[in-house]
């Protein structure tokens, strides 16, 4: 019964978007795929967080370095989109490889600063590598090859079009996420966050694991930073700035740290409050900062996770 | 010799002038249920956590079925086999019953690494899981939080959760502790049958006297550090040193 709703609320979901895709104007287009790409990158990160109970604020060096390498890619080796995510992904897991490899051997506070000091070191070397980045302009006027598929050619100079693309690896990104969620793996990192102590004792290597989440979660900001750059079409080094890290953190804990769905529903809420906001006002940090105060503290365990407990205690009633 | 299953040599630790090992050399042979027992601050713990490489010693060997293990990182030696529970419950407290036993059972079936596969949907997992659970008692709660469970009942948990590990040597620091007597009466006859069995060989260290002598059949008496007595529970009873500054006190 549980699982059937689970399925007819995703199928409803990418019939919603599907729709959207083919019914709505640029603009209502343009923050879906915000959201969508916000989503990539907030449930992989969440893989970090909310699963293994390890909080990174440098994860936007990795959403960065996604950006770069699909812009980097098209400037100088090729314009094929998917050469370009895959090699957005490919840079963005390295270098989470390399970072992780020294933040996994603390936790806590410690490793929280670990990773946002890297993250500034990552910022600060997009800045100033200006014969490679572009320095403070960034890498603008980046164009959307088109994905060849052998004889198949896919135009995806339309956002109309590309709308398509970035459903395509959202849905592909749910997939996995919800995979790894179910896994023995995803089960060991979740027994790491409860446990270590007790995980190692059940002999496994904690901190390799943990490496590996951090990959995981690396990749997949990765692969939205490179989605952000193809729909922007520019990127600067405030991609990869620790202000940006926030955006993945507040996401998962507006939507629900605990759940899978969590940082979908908070990356809908976090863009569509914006652009709200935005219309009314200029400060629209200190608004938002209300409404996510008020998220945190009258909603126990995100909107999902209190209203999934909220749902239960309904049906337990009646 | 061929029995040996730890030996250790010449093992010593102190934290600053406290002495909680010092020159330690005794070997445990395969199937045979040993106690250390001692008077607190005797350095029982110590050596539970230094054996199971909680905590480095300062010098000697620990060997392990042949095999140097001293500078060996936790997970790898529970991978061959050295496992421990521990005096305060720990498990996974979020965690349903069946994810606390299912995280040790991957990790021996060597599957933890896969990520793309479902736990629940693996029956030779779920098999293994169930046995252990039916063991300590447990099998009717296996979708409940462990959060929510007794005292005892997490306290079976965890020697369960040590058990999935399949260790060949296995240690429990005070396994008794805080259970009810039905409870208290299935973890002892559970490391009787396991230990008859020959597949796990025990090392408690316990407080009650009389689950110590009534279960094992080799006693090891520490004090500050030392091995006072060593031997089957008659001896050490009749060991004047032992009953000086021990038993003396506590068992008449």
């Amino acid at each position: 019964m549980k699982s059937n709703w689970k399925y007819i609320i995703v199928a409803l979901m990418l019939l919603v978007l599907i729709g959207i895709g083919y019914f709505s104007s640029r603009f209502v287009l343009y923050l879906a795929m915000k959201i969508m790409i916000l989503s990539i990158f907030a449930m992989g990160y969440n893989i970090l967080f909310g699963r293994t109970g390890l909080l990174s604020f440098g994860h936007a060096a990795f959403y960065a370095t996604g950006a770069y390498g699909v812009a980097l890619c098209s400037m100088h080796v090729h314009t094929h989109p998917l050469v370009g995510i895959m090699v957005g992904i490919a840079a963005a897991a390295f270098l989470a490889l390399i970072i992780g490899f020294f933040c996994v051997r603390h936790t806590e506070i410690y490793f929280a600063m670990l990773t946002l000091a890297f993250g500034m070191m990552v910022f600060s070397l997009m800045w100033n590598l200006r014969d490679i980045t572009g320095g403070d302009d960034g890498l603008s006027g980046i164009m959307r090859g088109s994905v060849s598929l052998g004889f198949l050619k896919i135009s995806i100079t339309k956002d109309s079009q590309f709308y398509f693309l970035v459903l395509f690896f959202f849905a592909l990104s749910m997939l996995l996420v919800h995979r790894i969620y179910q896994s023995p793996f995803g089960l060991v990192l979740a027994g790491i966050r409860e446990n270590h102590v007790r995980t190692e004792f059940a002999g496994l290597g904690v901190k390799r694991y943990r490496l590996a989440a951090f990959v995981v979660s690396g990749a997949f900001a990765g692969l939205a930073g490179a989605l952000g750059l193809l729909l922007e079409s520019n990127v600067t080094p405030f991609a990869a700035h620790w202000s940006h890290s926030a955006n993945p953190v507040l996401v998962s804990l507006m939507g629900g740290l605990q759940t899978f769905s969590g940082p979908i529903v908070g990356s809908i809420v976090f863009v569509l409050l914006r652009e709200f906001i935005e219309r009314f006002t200029h400060n629209w940090m200190l608004w938002f900062g209300v409404i996510l105060l008020a998220i945190i503290l009258g909603f126990r365990g995100g909107i999902v996770g209190s209203t999934t407990q909220l749902v239960k205690r309904l049906s337990k009633v009646s | 010799m061929n029995n040996s299953l730890l030996q250790v040599r010449d093992l010593s630790k102190a934290f600053g002038n406290v002495v909680t090992a010092k020159n330690l050399n005794f070997s445990l042979a395969r199937g045979v249920l040993t106690s250390i027992i001692g008077p607190n601050g005797a350095g029982k713990s110590t050596l539970i956590n230094i054996l199971t490489g909680f905590i480095p010693p300062d010098s000697g060997e620990i060997i392990f079925q042949g095999k140097d293990i001293t500078r060996e990182p936790i997970d790898r030696r529970v991978r061959l086999g050295l496992c421990r529970s521990f005096q305060v419950a720990n498990v996974f407290g979020h965690l349903s019953l069946f994810e606390n036993i299912a995280i040790p059972v991957l990790a021996v079936e060597r599957k933890a690494k896969s990520f793309l596969r479902s736990v629940a949907k693996d029956g030779e997992v779920r098999k293994e899981v169930d046995k252990i659970l039916d063991r300590v008692g447990l099998l009717s709660q296996s979708h409940v939080p462990a959060s929510a469970l007794s005292h005892g009942d997490r306290r079976l948990l965890e020697v369960g959760i040590a058990l999935a590990a399949r260790p060949r040597l296995l240690f429990l620091d005070e396994p008794t502790a805080g259970m009810n007597p039905v409870e208290r009466t299935r973890i002892l006859q559970n490391i009787r049958d396991l230990s008859a069995h020959g597949e796990v060989t025990f090392v408690i260290v316990e407080h009650d006297m009389d689950v110590v002598f009534s279960l094992s059949e080799r006693v090891i008496v520490l004090y500050r550090g030392h091995v006072i007595g060593d031997g089957t529970p008659e001896q050490v009873k009749g060991n004047p040193q032992v009953r000086e500054v021990y038993l003396g006190e506590e068992v008449t």
